[in-house]
């Protein structure tokens, strides 16, 4: 078996429909965790916003594949390195670490399918976009541990605290109890990344750089458009105190919060834009 | 109650544990060694394959065996320094090229149609061989000297075990034709004739007998 599979040889079942990012989100059903008002507040994933039901299906089957390719990614990590202290190498224990973290996804990957059951939707009801695996292929094992385990894995802490979060709200135990296991564990995950992150570079300022700045190119793709943020109306609202027990400083997280900021107010005025080119 | 002052035996009359042992500490240190690179050469291959199977059931039980498997190998590798090892890197070694060539091929399919390979290889020879290799140490190490090694033997029988059954019922639901059985069991008798040239997972001797060359020798 080679090492460093290309994103193009994930090995799926007939089920599965792949679709690049930005033709995910022209599927029109999941609006309701993205951008209509419900009573309780602006863009906030609730119950009682128009479309919660599919928004919150489509959330799930998005954290479902985004499972897999976790899973999938940790199981990479476990292959494409050598162990050793070599700089393309990786410590016996970041491995075992990995192979932890398969188990971990290959469990939410199970709770994902049952609770997708349980919400009422379907494996291959939307779409599968690849971004999550793309970072786990990045051939540098500080970046890809940066990228997958601190910004993936950070925002995996942020969905699954907002999806706890709706279970409260709609009286769903299952998924509010489910929802909070995962979220356990995700923190663990984005702590190993951190923790490797420091070990890894402690000696190479350079490459504790270029990591960090991969992990924000990761991150500020996944605020976009203020998606995840802490306004009281972001969608998915950043979970700061679960990134804090995940090893974020606040610096780490304010700077995250303001990408969304950012990256909000770009969207706003590309709407704008687009509105005032319709009318003429 | 019993006088708690009556002198009572060492050894109460249900515990037959005995001093004599198979193996010394630098042969335990050995085949330690060997399991250990066994167990990292696996765990390394199931997080692999993950990505390279479409059934959906297979991809979760592999990425759930990686882990086992992975612990597996950590547990040895702690076992190391116990057994005098200070560097356990020196000793984690595959028994022979045999093995390591044995590993190479198990660790061969790679493409999508080839997850019967995959699983053969390591539910019908791999893990068999190490449930009769981990079964021979239990069972020949002395019972008082070597019971750190004997416990993680027993959580890891019990690990291989439940594998095992998970792995060969996957096999047989996929095997859905004879032509399917017989590439399930080509591959089986491909890679079975390998690790007879290595005399198990860790060398001659592994579950007691010696290699069929040193037999007719």
């Amino acid at each position: 078996m080679k090492r460093h599979l290309r994103v193009d040889d994930l090995a799926r079942d007939s089920r599965f429909v792949r679709l690049p990012l930005e033709a995910r989100f022209n599927d029109p059903r999941p609006q309701g965790s993205r951008s209509s008002s419900g009573r309780s507040g602006g863009r906030r994933l609730t119950p009682d916003r128009p479309g919660a039901p599919d928004g919150a299906r489509a959330l799930m089957h998005g954290i479902f594949v985004g499972e897999i390719q976790a899973l999938e990614g940790a199981g990479r990590t476990c292959y494409d390195f050598d162990t050793g202290a070599g700089a393309d190498d990786v410590p016996f224990q970041l491995k075992l670490d990995m192979a932890r973290q398969c188990w971990d996804e290959a469990r939410h990957c199970e709770i994902s399918v049952k609770l997708s059951e349980w919400m009422g939707t379907e494996i291959g009801e939307f779409a599968e976009s690849t971004f999550l695996f793309e970072a786990a292929c990045n051939p540098d094992p500080v970046l890809r541990l940066t990228g997958v385990n601190r910004a993936l894995e950070g925002l995996a802490i942020d969905v699954f605290n907002a999806m706890r979060d709706f279970g409260d709200l709609a009286g769903d135990p299952v998924l509010e109890f489910c929802e909070d296991w995962m979220l356990a564990d995700e923190v663990t995950h984005v702590r190993m990344g951190s923790d490797w992150l420091r070990r890894l570079t402690e000696a190479d300022p350079e490459r504790r750089q270029r990591a960090l700045e991969f992990q924000s190119i990761v991150d500020k793709l996944f605020s976009g458009g203020g998606f995840r943020g802490e306004e009281e109306d972001s969608p998915i609202r950043l979970a700061r105190r679960f990134r804090q027990l995940a090893g974020f400083t606040d610096a780490e997280i304010d700077s995250i919060s303001e990408g969304s900021r950012q990256a909000r107010r770009e969207a706003e005025a590309a709407r704008q834009r687009a509105a005032a080119k319709a009318a003429g | 109650m019993a006088d708690p002052k009556k002198p009572r035996p060492a050894f109460a009359p249900w515990d037959r544990r005995e001093l004599p042992g198979a193996f010394d500490v630098e042969e335990t240190a050995r085949r330690v060694g060997n399991y250990k690179w066994v167990e990292m050469r696996l765990f390394e291959a199931l997080g692999g394959w993950v990505a390279t199977v479409p059934e959906l059931d297979v991809k979760m039980r592999l990425g759930t065996h990686c882990y086992k498997h992975a612990w597996h190998s950590e547990l040895w590798h702690k076992r190391l320094p116990e057994l005098r090892e200070m560097n356990p890197e020196r000793l984690t070694l595959p028994a022979n090229s045999a093995v390591e060539e044995f590993m190479e091929a198990i660790t061969e399919p790679e493409g999508e149609d080839r997850t019967l390979e995959k699983l053969v290889g390591v539910y019908r020879v791999l893990i068999p061989h190490k449930i009769a290799a981990y079964t021979y140490h239990l069972n020949n190490t002395s019972t008082i000297t070597d019971a750190p090694t004997i416990r993680s033997l027993k959580l890891i029988l019990n690990d291989e075990f439940e594998d095992w059954r998970d792995g060969e019922m996957m096999i047989q639901s996929l095997i859905e034709t004879e032509e399917e059985a017989r590439r399930a069991a080509d591959r089986q008798a491909q890679l079975e004739s390998i690790l007879v040239r290595a005399g198990g997972i860790a060398g001659p001797g592994s579950i007691g007998m010696p290699a069929p060359e040193e037999v007719t020798a």
